[in-house]
C-alpha cells in the first residue's frame, strides 16, 4: 500500500471526486494560484482550472454562503477555511443556511457541501488562531462532523462526505498535514469510509480510551504504547471518526467489556466535545462502571503564543497515562 | 452517477419561457398584476387581523393563529410582482429577507399554502416548520424567506453562482431591506459577486426605515444607490411603486445579467404602510410622511394607469376586488381548519441521508 502524506490524501480524495463528478469544485482563500496556503490543493487549478478551483478574498461569509447558495442548487461545492477559527465570523452562514434551511423549508433542498480546513492548536499561533471549534459544531443539528486521525481515514472520510448530500464539518490539523500513512491505491479501486461508524482502532481488555483527531495521533497513540510496555494496562483505544452523529454504540460496547472509560480531546472541558460524549454515555454505561468516566483536555484558558505554556495547557502522554491509572484504581 | 439536488431534477425538464408572451385579452396581463397587488394587500390585511385576533378554542384557553414575528408587505407590493412579471420560473431563482409572503403570493404560491405556513399547520409550504419568515417553493425558484437580517445575501450569490456553474440560463434576483445594507455580508457577497461577474440583481427594497431607525440615521451614505459604489457593478434607483418600472427595469438587468455581464445592485424605492413587524405601533413615523406616502400607493397609481389607458372599468376593478376577497377569505378558512403537523414530523426534514451513511 502506498505511503503518503495527509496532505496528499485529502488532495486525492478531492481530485478523484471532482473526476467523478462535474458538480464537484473547491473554493477557499488561496486555494488556486498560490496552489493552497498549506499546499492541500496544490496542483489542482492546473488540472481543473479557473472554472472548478477558485481563489477568494478573504470573506469567509461570502464564500461559505455562497457554497450553501450553490449546495441548494444541486451542486457540490468544497468550501477551504484556511482554519477554522476563521468561522467565528461567518457562522451564521454554516449554522443558519447551511444547517437549517433544509428543515425550516420542509424538506424542500439537500445541501451537499463540505466546509474543511484545519482545527484546534497548530503551534503558536495564540488564542485566536487556536480554536477548537468540534464542539461548536457537533451541537449543531444538520451538521455532520468529521475528524480524520489518519491520511487514510482523511482520505476516505472527505470522499463519502463529498458525496454525502447533508452540510459535512471536516476538521483537519495544520500539524497533521505532513503525517505520512498507507493510504489504499487507487487502482485497486474506489476507497471510502462509512460517516457515523467509529473504529475500534486498537483492542484492548482494561480500559477504553475515546478519542479523535490530533489529541488521538499526538498523545494517545503513544500513551497507550507506553500504557502497555510501562504500566501493564492493555487499553482499548476508539477513533471516533465522526462526532455527529456519535456512534456512541461502539462506544458503550467497547467499555461494557471494559468496564472503564477515558476521553481524551484537545478541547476546553466545561461544555467541551468530550463533555457531549459524557452527556451520552453516563446513563447507559452507569451499571457497567468500575470507576467515574475521566476526561483529559486543554486547560481552561484562552491558548498562549510561548511555546512552552501552549505545550502545558494541551492532553499530555503524562496526563493521559495519570488519569488511566486513576480510572484503573493503579 | 452525480446526486442532483430536488430542484434541478423538478426544473430539467422545462425549456426556458417567454413570460407575458400570451395576451388573449387586452389588459389581461395587466389586470393580473394588478390583481396580484390586491391580493398581496389583502392577505395581509387579513395576516393582521388574524395575527392580533387570538382565537378561543372551545375549553375557553385563547390560541393565537399566527405566532412569532410577522412582517407585512403592505405598501410594497409593486416590486415583488414586477420581478415575477420577468422571472422565469424553474430556471431563475429568488431570494429574499423575512418580509417574503407578498414575493411569494406573485410567485404563485398558494394563499392557503402561505397562510397555512404562517398558522404552523401540515399544509403550509414548509409544513409548518418555517413560519412567516421563512416561505419556500422551491421548485418554483422561491427560495426563501431568511430571518437573519442581510444573512441570505450570500445564498443569492451562490445560486446566481451556479446559474453560471451550469450555464442554466437563470438569474438570482437577491432582495433585502435597507437594515442589511449595513450587514459585513452585502460588502462581501457584492464584491465576490463582480469578481466572478455571477448573474445576480442585488436588490434593496428601501422603504426607508430598518426596524424604527430611518436611514439617515443608519446609513452614513443616505443616498442607498450609492451604496453600491466600489463593486465596480452599476447601481441605480428605481421607483419602487410603479409596477411598470419596476418590470421593465428588472427585465433590463436580467437580460443583461443573462448575457454574461455581471450583476447590479438596484435601490427600489418604496414605503411600507404597516410597521416593521405586526406589533411595531409606528411611532416613529409622522401623519404627514404616511399621508404623502397614500398619495403614491403601488395599487391605486396602477389603478389609475390602466383606467386612463382604458385597460380597467368599474366591473372589472370590482370584480378584481372581490374576486381576490373571496380565495383569500377561503384560503384563511381551509388553512384555519387544517391540521397541525403530527407531533413525531419534528423528527424529518433535519438531514437528507440516514446514518451511518456508506457512499455508494
Amino acid at each position: 500500500m502506498p505511503v503518503i502524506q495527509l496532505r496528499q490524501a485529502l488532495r486525492e480524495a478531492m481530485s478523484e471526486e471532482m473526476d467523478r463528478d462535474e458538480n464537484v469544485f473547491l473554493m477557499g482563500e488561496e486555494v488556486a494560484q498560490y496552489n493552497g496556503a498549506y499546499k492541500v490543493s496544490e496542483g489542482m487549478l492546473e488540472k481543473y482550472g479557473p472554472r472548478r478551483i477558485i481563489d477568494t478574498p478573504i470573506s469567509e461569509a461570502g464564500f461559505s454562503g455562497l457554497g450553501v447558495g450553490a449546495a441548494c442548487m444541486g451542486l457540490r461545492p468544497i468550501i477551504e477555511f484556511m482554519s477554522w477559527s476563521f468561522t467565528w465570523v461567518c457562522m451564521d452562514q454554516i449554522v443558519n443556511n447551511a444547517a437549517n434551511v433544509r428543515y425550516m423549508s420542509g424538506g424542500q433542498y439537500k445541501v451537499p457541501i463540505v466546509f474543511r480546513g484545519g482545527n484546534g492548536i497548530a503551534h503558536q499561533l495564540a488564542a485566536t488562531h487556536s480554536h477548537r471549534m468540534e464542539s461548536v459544531y457537533a451541537r449543531i443539528p444538520g451538521l455532520i462532523v468529521v475528524a480524520p486521525s489518519t491520511p487514510a481515514e482523511a482520505k476516505g472520510l472527505l470522499k463519502s462526505s463529498i458525496r454525502c448530500d447533508d452540510p459535512v464539518i471536516f476538521l483537519e490539523n495544520e500539524k497533521m498535514l505532513n503525517e505520512m500513512g498507507e493510504v489504499p491505491d487507487p487502482k485497486d479501486g474506489d476507497f471510502t469510509l462509512p460517516l457515523g461508524i467509529a473504529n475500534v482502532e486498537r483492542p484492548g481488555k482494561d480500559v477504553t480510551i475515546v478519542s479523535y483527531g490530533r489529541a488521538l495521533a499526538r498523545v494517545v497513540r503513544p500513551a497507550v504504547e507506553h500504557l502497555a510496555n510501562d504500566h501493564g494496562i492493555d487499553a482499548e483505544v476508539i477513533d471516533l471518526r465522526t462526532l455527529r452523529p456519535l456512534d456512541t454504540t461502539t462506544v458503550i460496547n467497547s467499555v461494557k467489556k471494559t468496564n472503564r472509560c477515558v476521553i481524551v480531546d484537545e478541547d476546553w472541558g466545561y461544555c467541551g466535545m468530550g463533555s457531549g460524549i459524557l452527556f451520552k454515555l453516563q446513563k447507559p454505561l452507569f451499571d457497567y462502571l468500575d470507576a467515574p468516566i475521566e476526561y483529559v483536555h486543554s486547560d481552561e484558558i484562552p491558548v498562549p503564543y510561548n511555546h512552552y505554556l501552549e505545550e502545558a495547557m494541551l492532553p499530555s502522554v503524562d496526563r493521559i497515562v495519570a488519569s488511566v491509572k486513576e480510572a484503573c484504581y493503579r | 452517477m452525480a446526486v442532483t439536488s430536488e430542484v434541478e431534477k423538478r426544473s430539467a425538464s422545462k425549456a426556458p419561457g417567454v413570460n407575458g408572451a400570451e395576451d388573449p385579452g387586452k389588459g389581461q396581463s395587466e389586470r393580473e398584476r394588478l390583481r396580484m397587488m390586491m391580493l398581496i394587500r389583502r392577505f395581509e390585511e387579513k395576516t393582521e387581523q388574524a395575527y392580533k385576533t387570538p382565537r378561543k378554542l372551545p375549553d375557553g384557553s385563547v390560541a393565537q393563529l399566527i405566532g412569532g414575528f410577522c412582517h407585512l408587505y403592505s405598501g410594497q407590493e409593486a416590486i415583488a410582482v414586477g420581478i415575477a412579471a420577468v422571472f422565469n420560473k424553474g430556471f431563475d431563482a429568488l431570494v429574499n429577507g423575512y418580509r417574503c409572503h407578498g414575493h411569494s403570493l406573485a410567485l404563485g404560491m398558494d394563499p392557503r399554502a402561505a397562510i397555512a405556513e404562517l398558522f404552523g399547520k401540515e399544509t403550509g409550504c414548509s409544513k409548518g416548520k418555517g413560519g412567516s419568515m421563512h416561505l419556500f417553493q422551491a421548485e418554483v425558484g422561491n427560495h426563501g424567506g431568511h430571518g437573519i437580517v442581510g444573512g441570505h445575501i450570500p445564498l443569492g450569490l451562490g445560486m446566481a453562482f451556479a446559474q453560471s456553474y451550469k450555464k442554466t440560463g437563470g438569474v438570482t434576483y437577491c432582495l433585502f431591506g435597507d437594515g442589511a445594507i449595513n450587514q459585513g455580508t452585502f460588502n462581501e457577497a457584492l464584491n465576490m459577486a463582480s469578481l466572478l461577474k455571477v448573474p445576480a440583481i442585488f436588490i434593496v427594497e428601501n422603504n426607508g426605515v430598518a426596524m424604527g431607525t430611518q436611514v439617515e440615521r443608519h446609513s452614513a451614505e443616505k443616498d442607498l444607490a450609492k451604496r453600491g459604489c466600489g463593486f465596480n457593478m452599476p447601481h441605480y434607483h428605481v421607483d419602487g411603486n410603479d409596477v411598470d418600472v419596476v418590470m421593465e427595469e428588472m427585465k433590463k438587468a436580467g437580460d443583461r445579467a443573462r448575457r454574461g455581464e455581471g450583476p447590479c445592485y438596484i435601490s427600489a424605492d418604496t414605503f411600507r404602510f404597516r410597521g416593521h413587524s405586526t406589533s411595531d405601533p409606528l411611532k416613529y413615523r409622522t401623519k404627514e410622511e404616511a399621508e404623502k406616502a397614500k398619495l403614491r400607493d403601488p395599487i391605486t397609481l396602477y389603478e389609475t394607469r390602466l383606467r386612463e389607458k382604458g385597460l380597467l372599468s368599474d366591473e372589472q376593478q370590482t370584480a378584481l376586488e372581490e374576486g381576490v376577497a373571496e380565495e383569500v377569505n377561503r384560503a384563511f378558512e381551509m388553512a384555519e381548519a387544517d391540521p397541525n403537523p403530527p407531533l413525531d414530523s419534528r423528527f424529518d426534514d433535519a438531514l437528507s441521508e440516514t446514518y451511518p451513511y456508506q457512499p455508494k
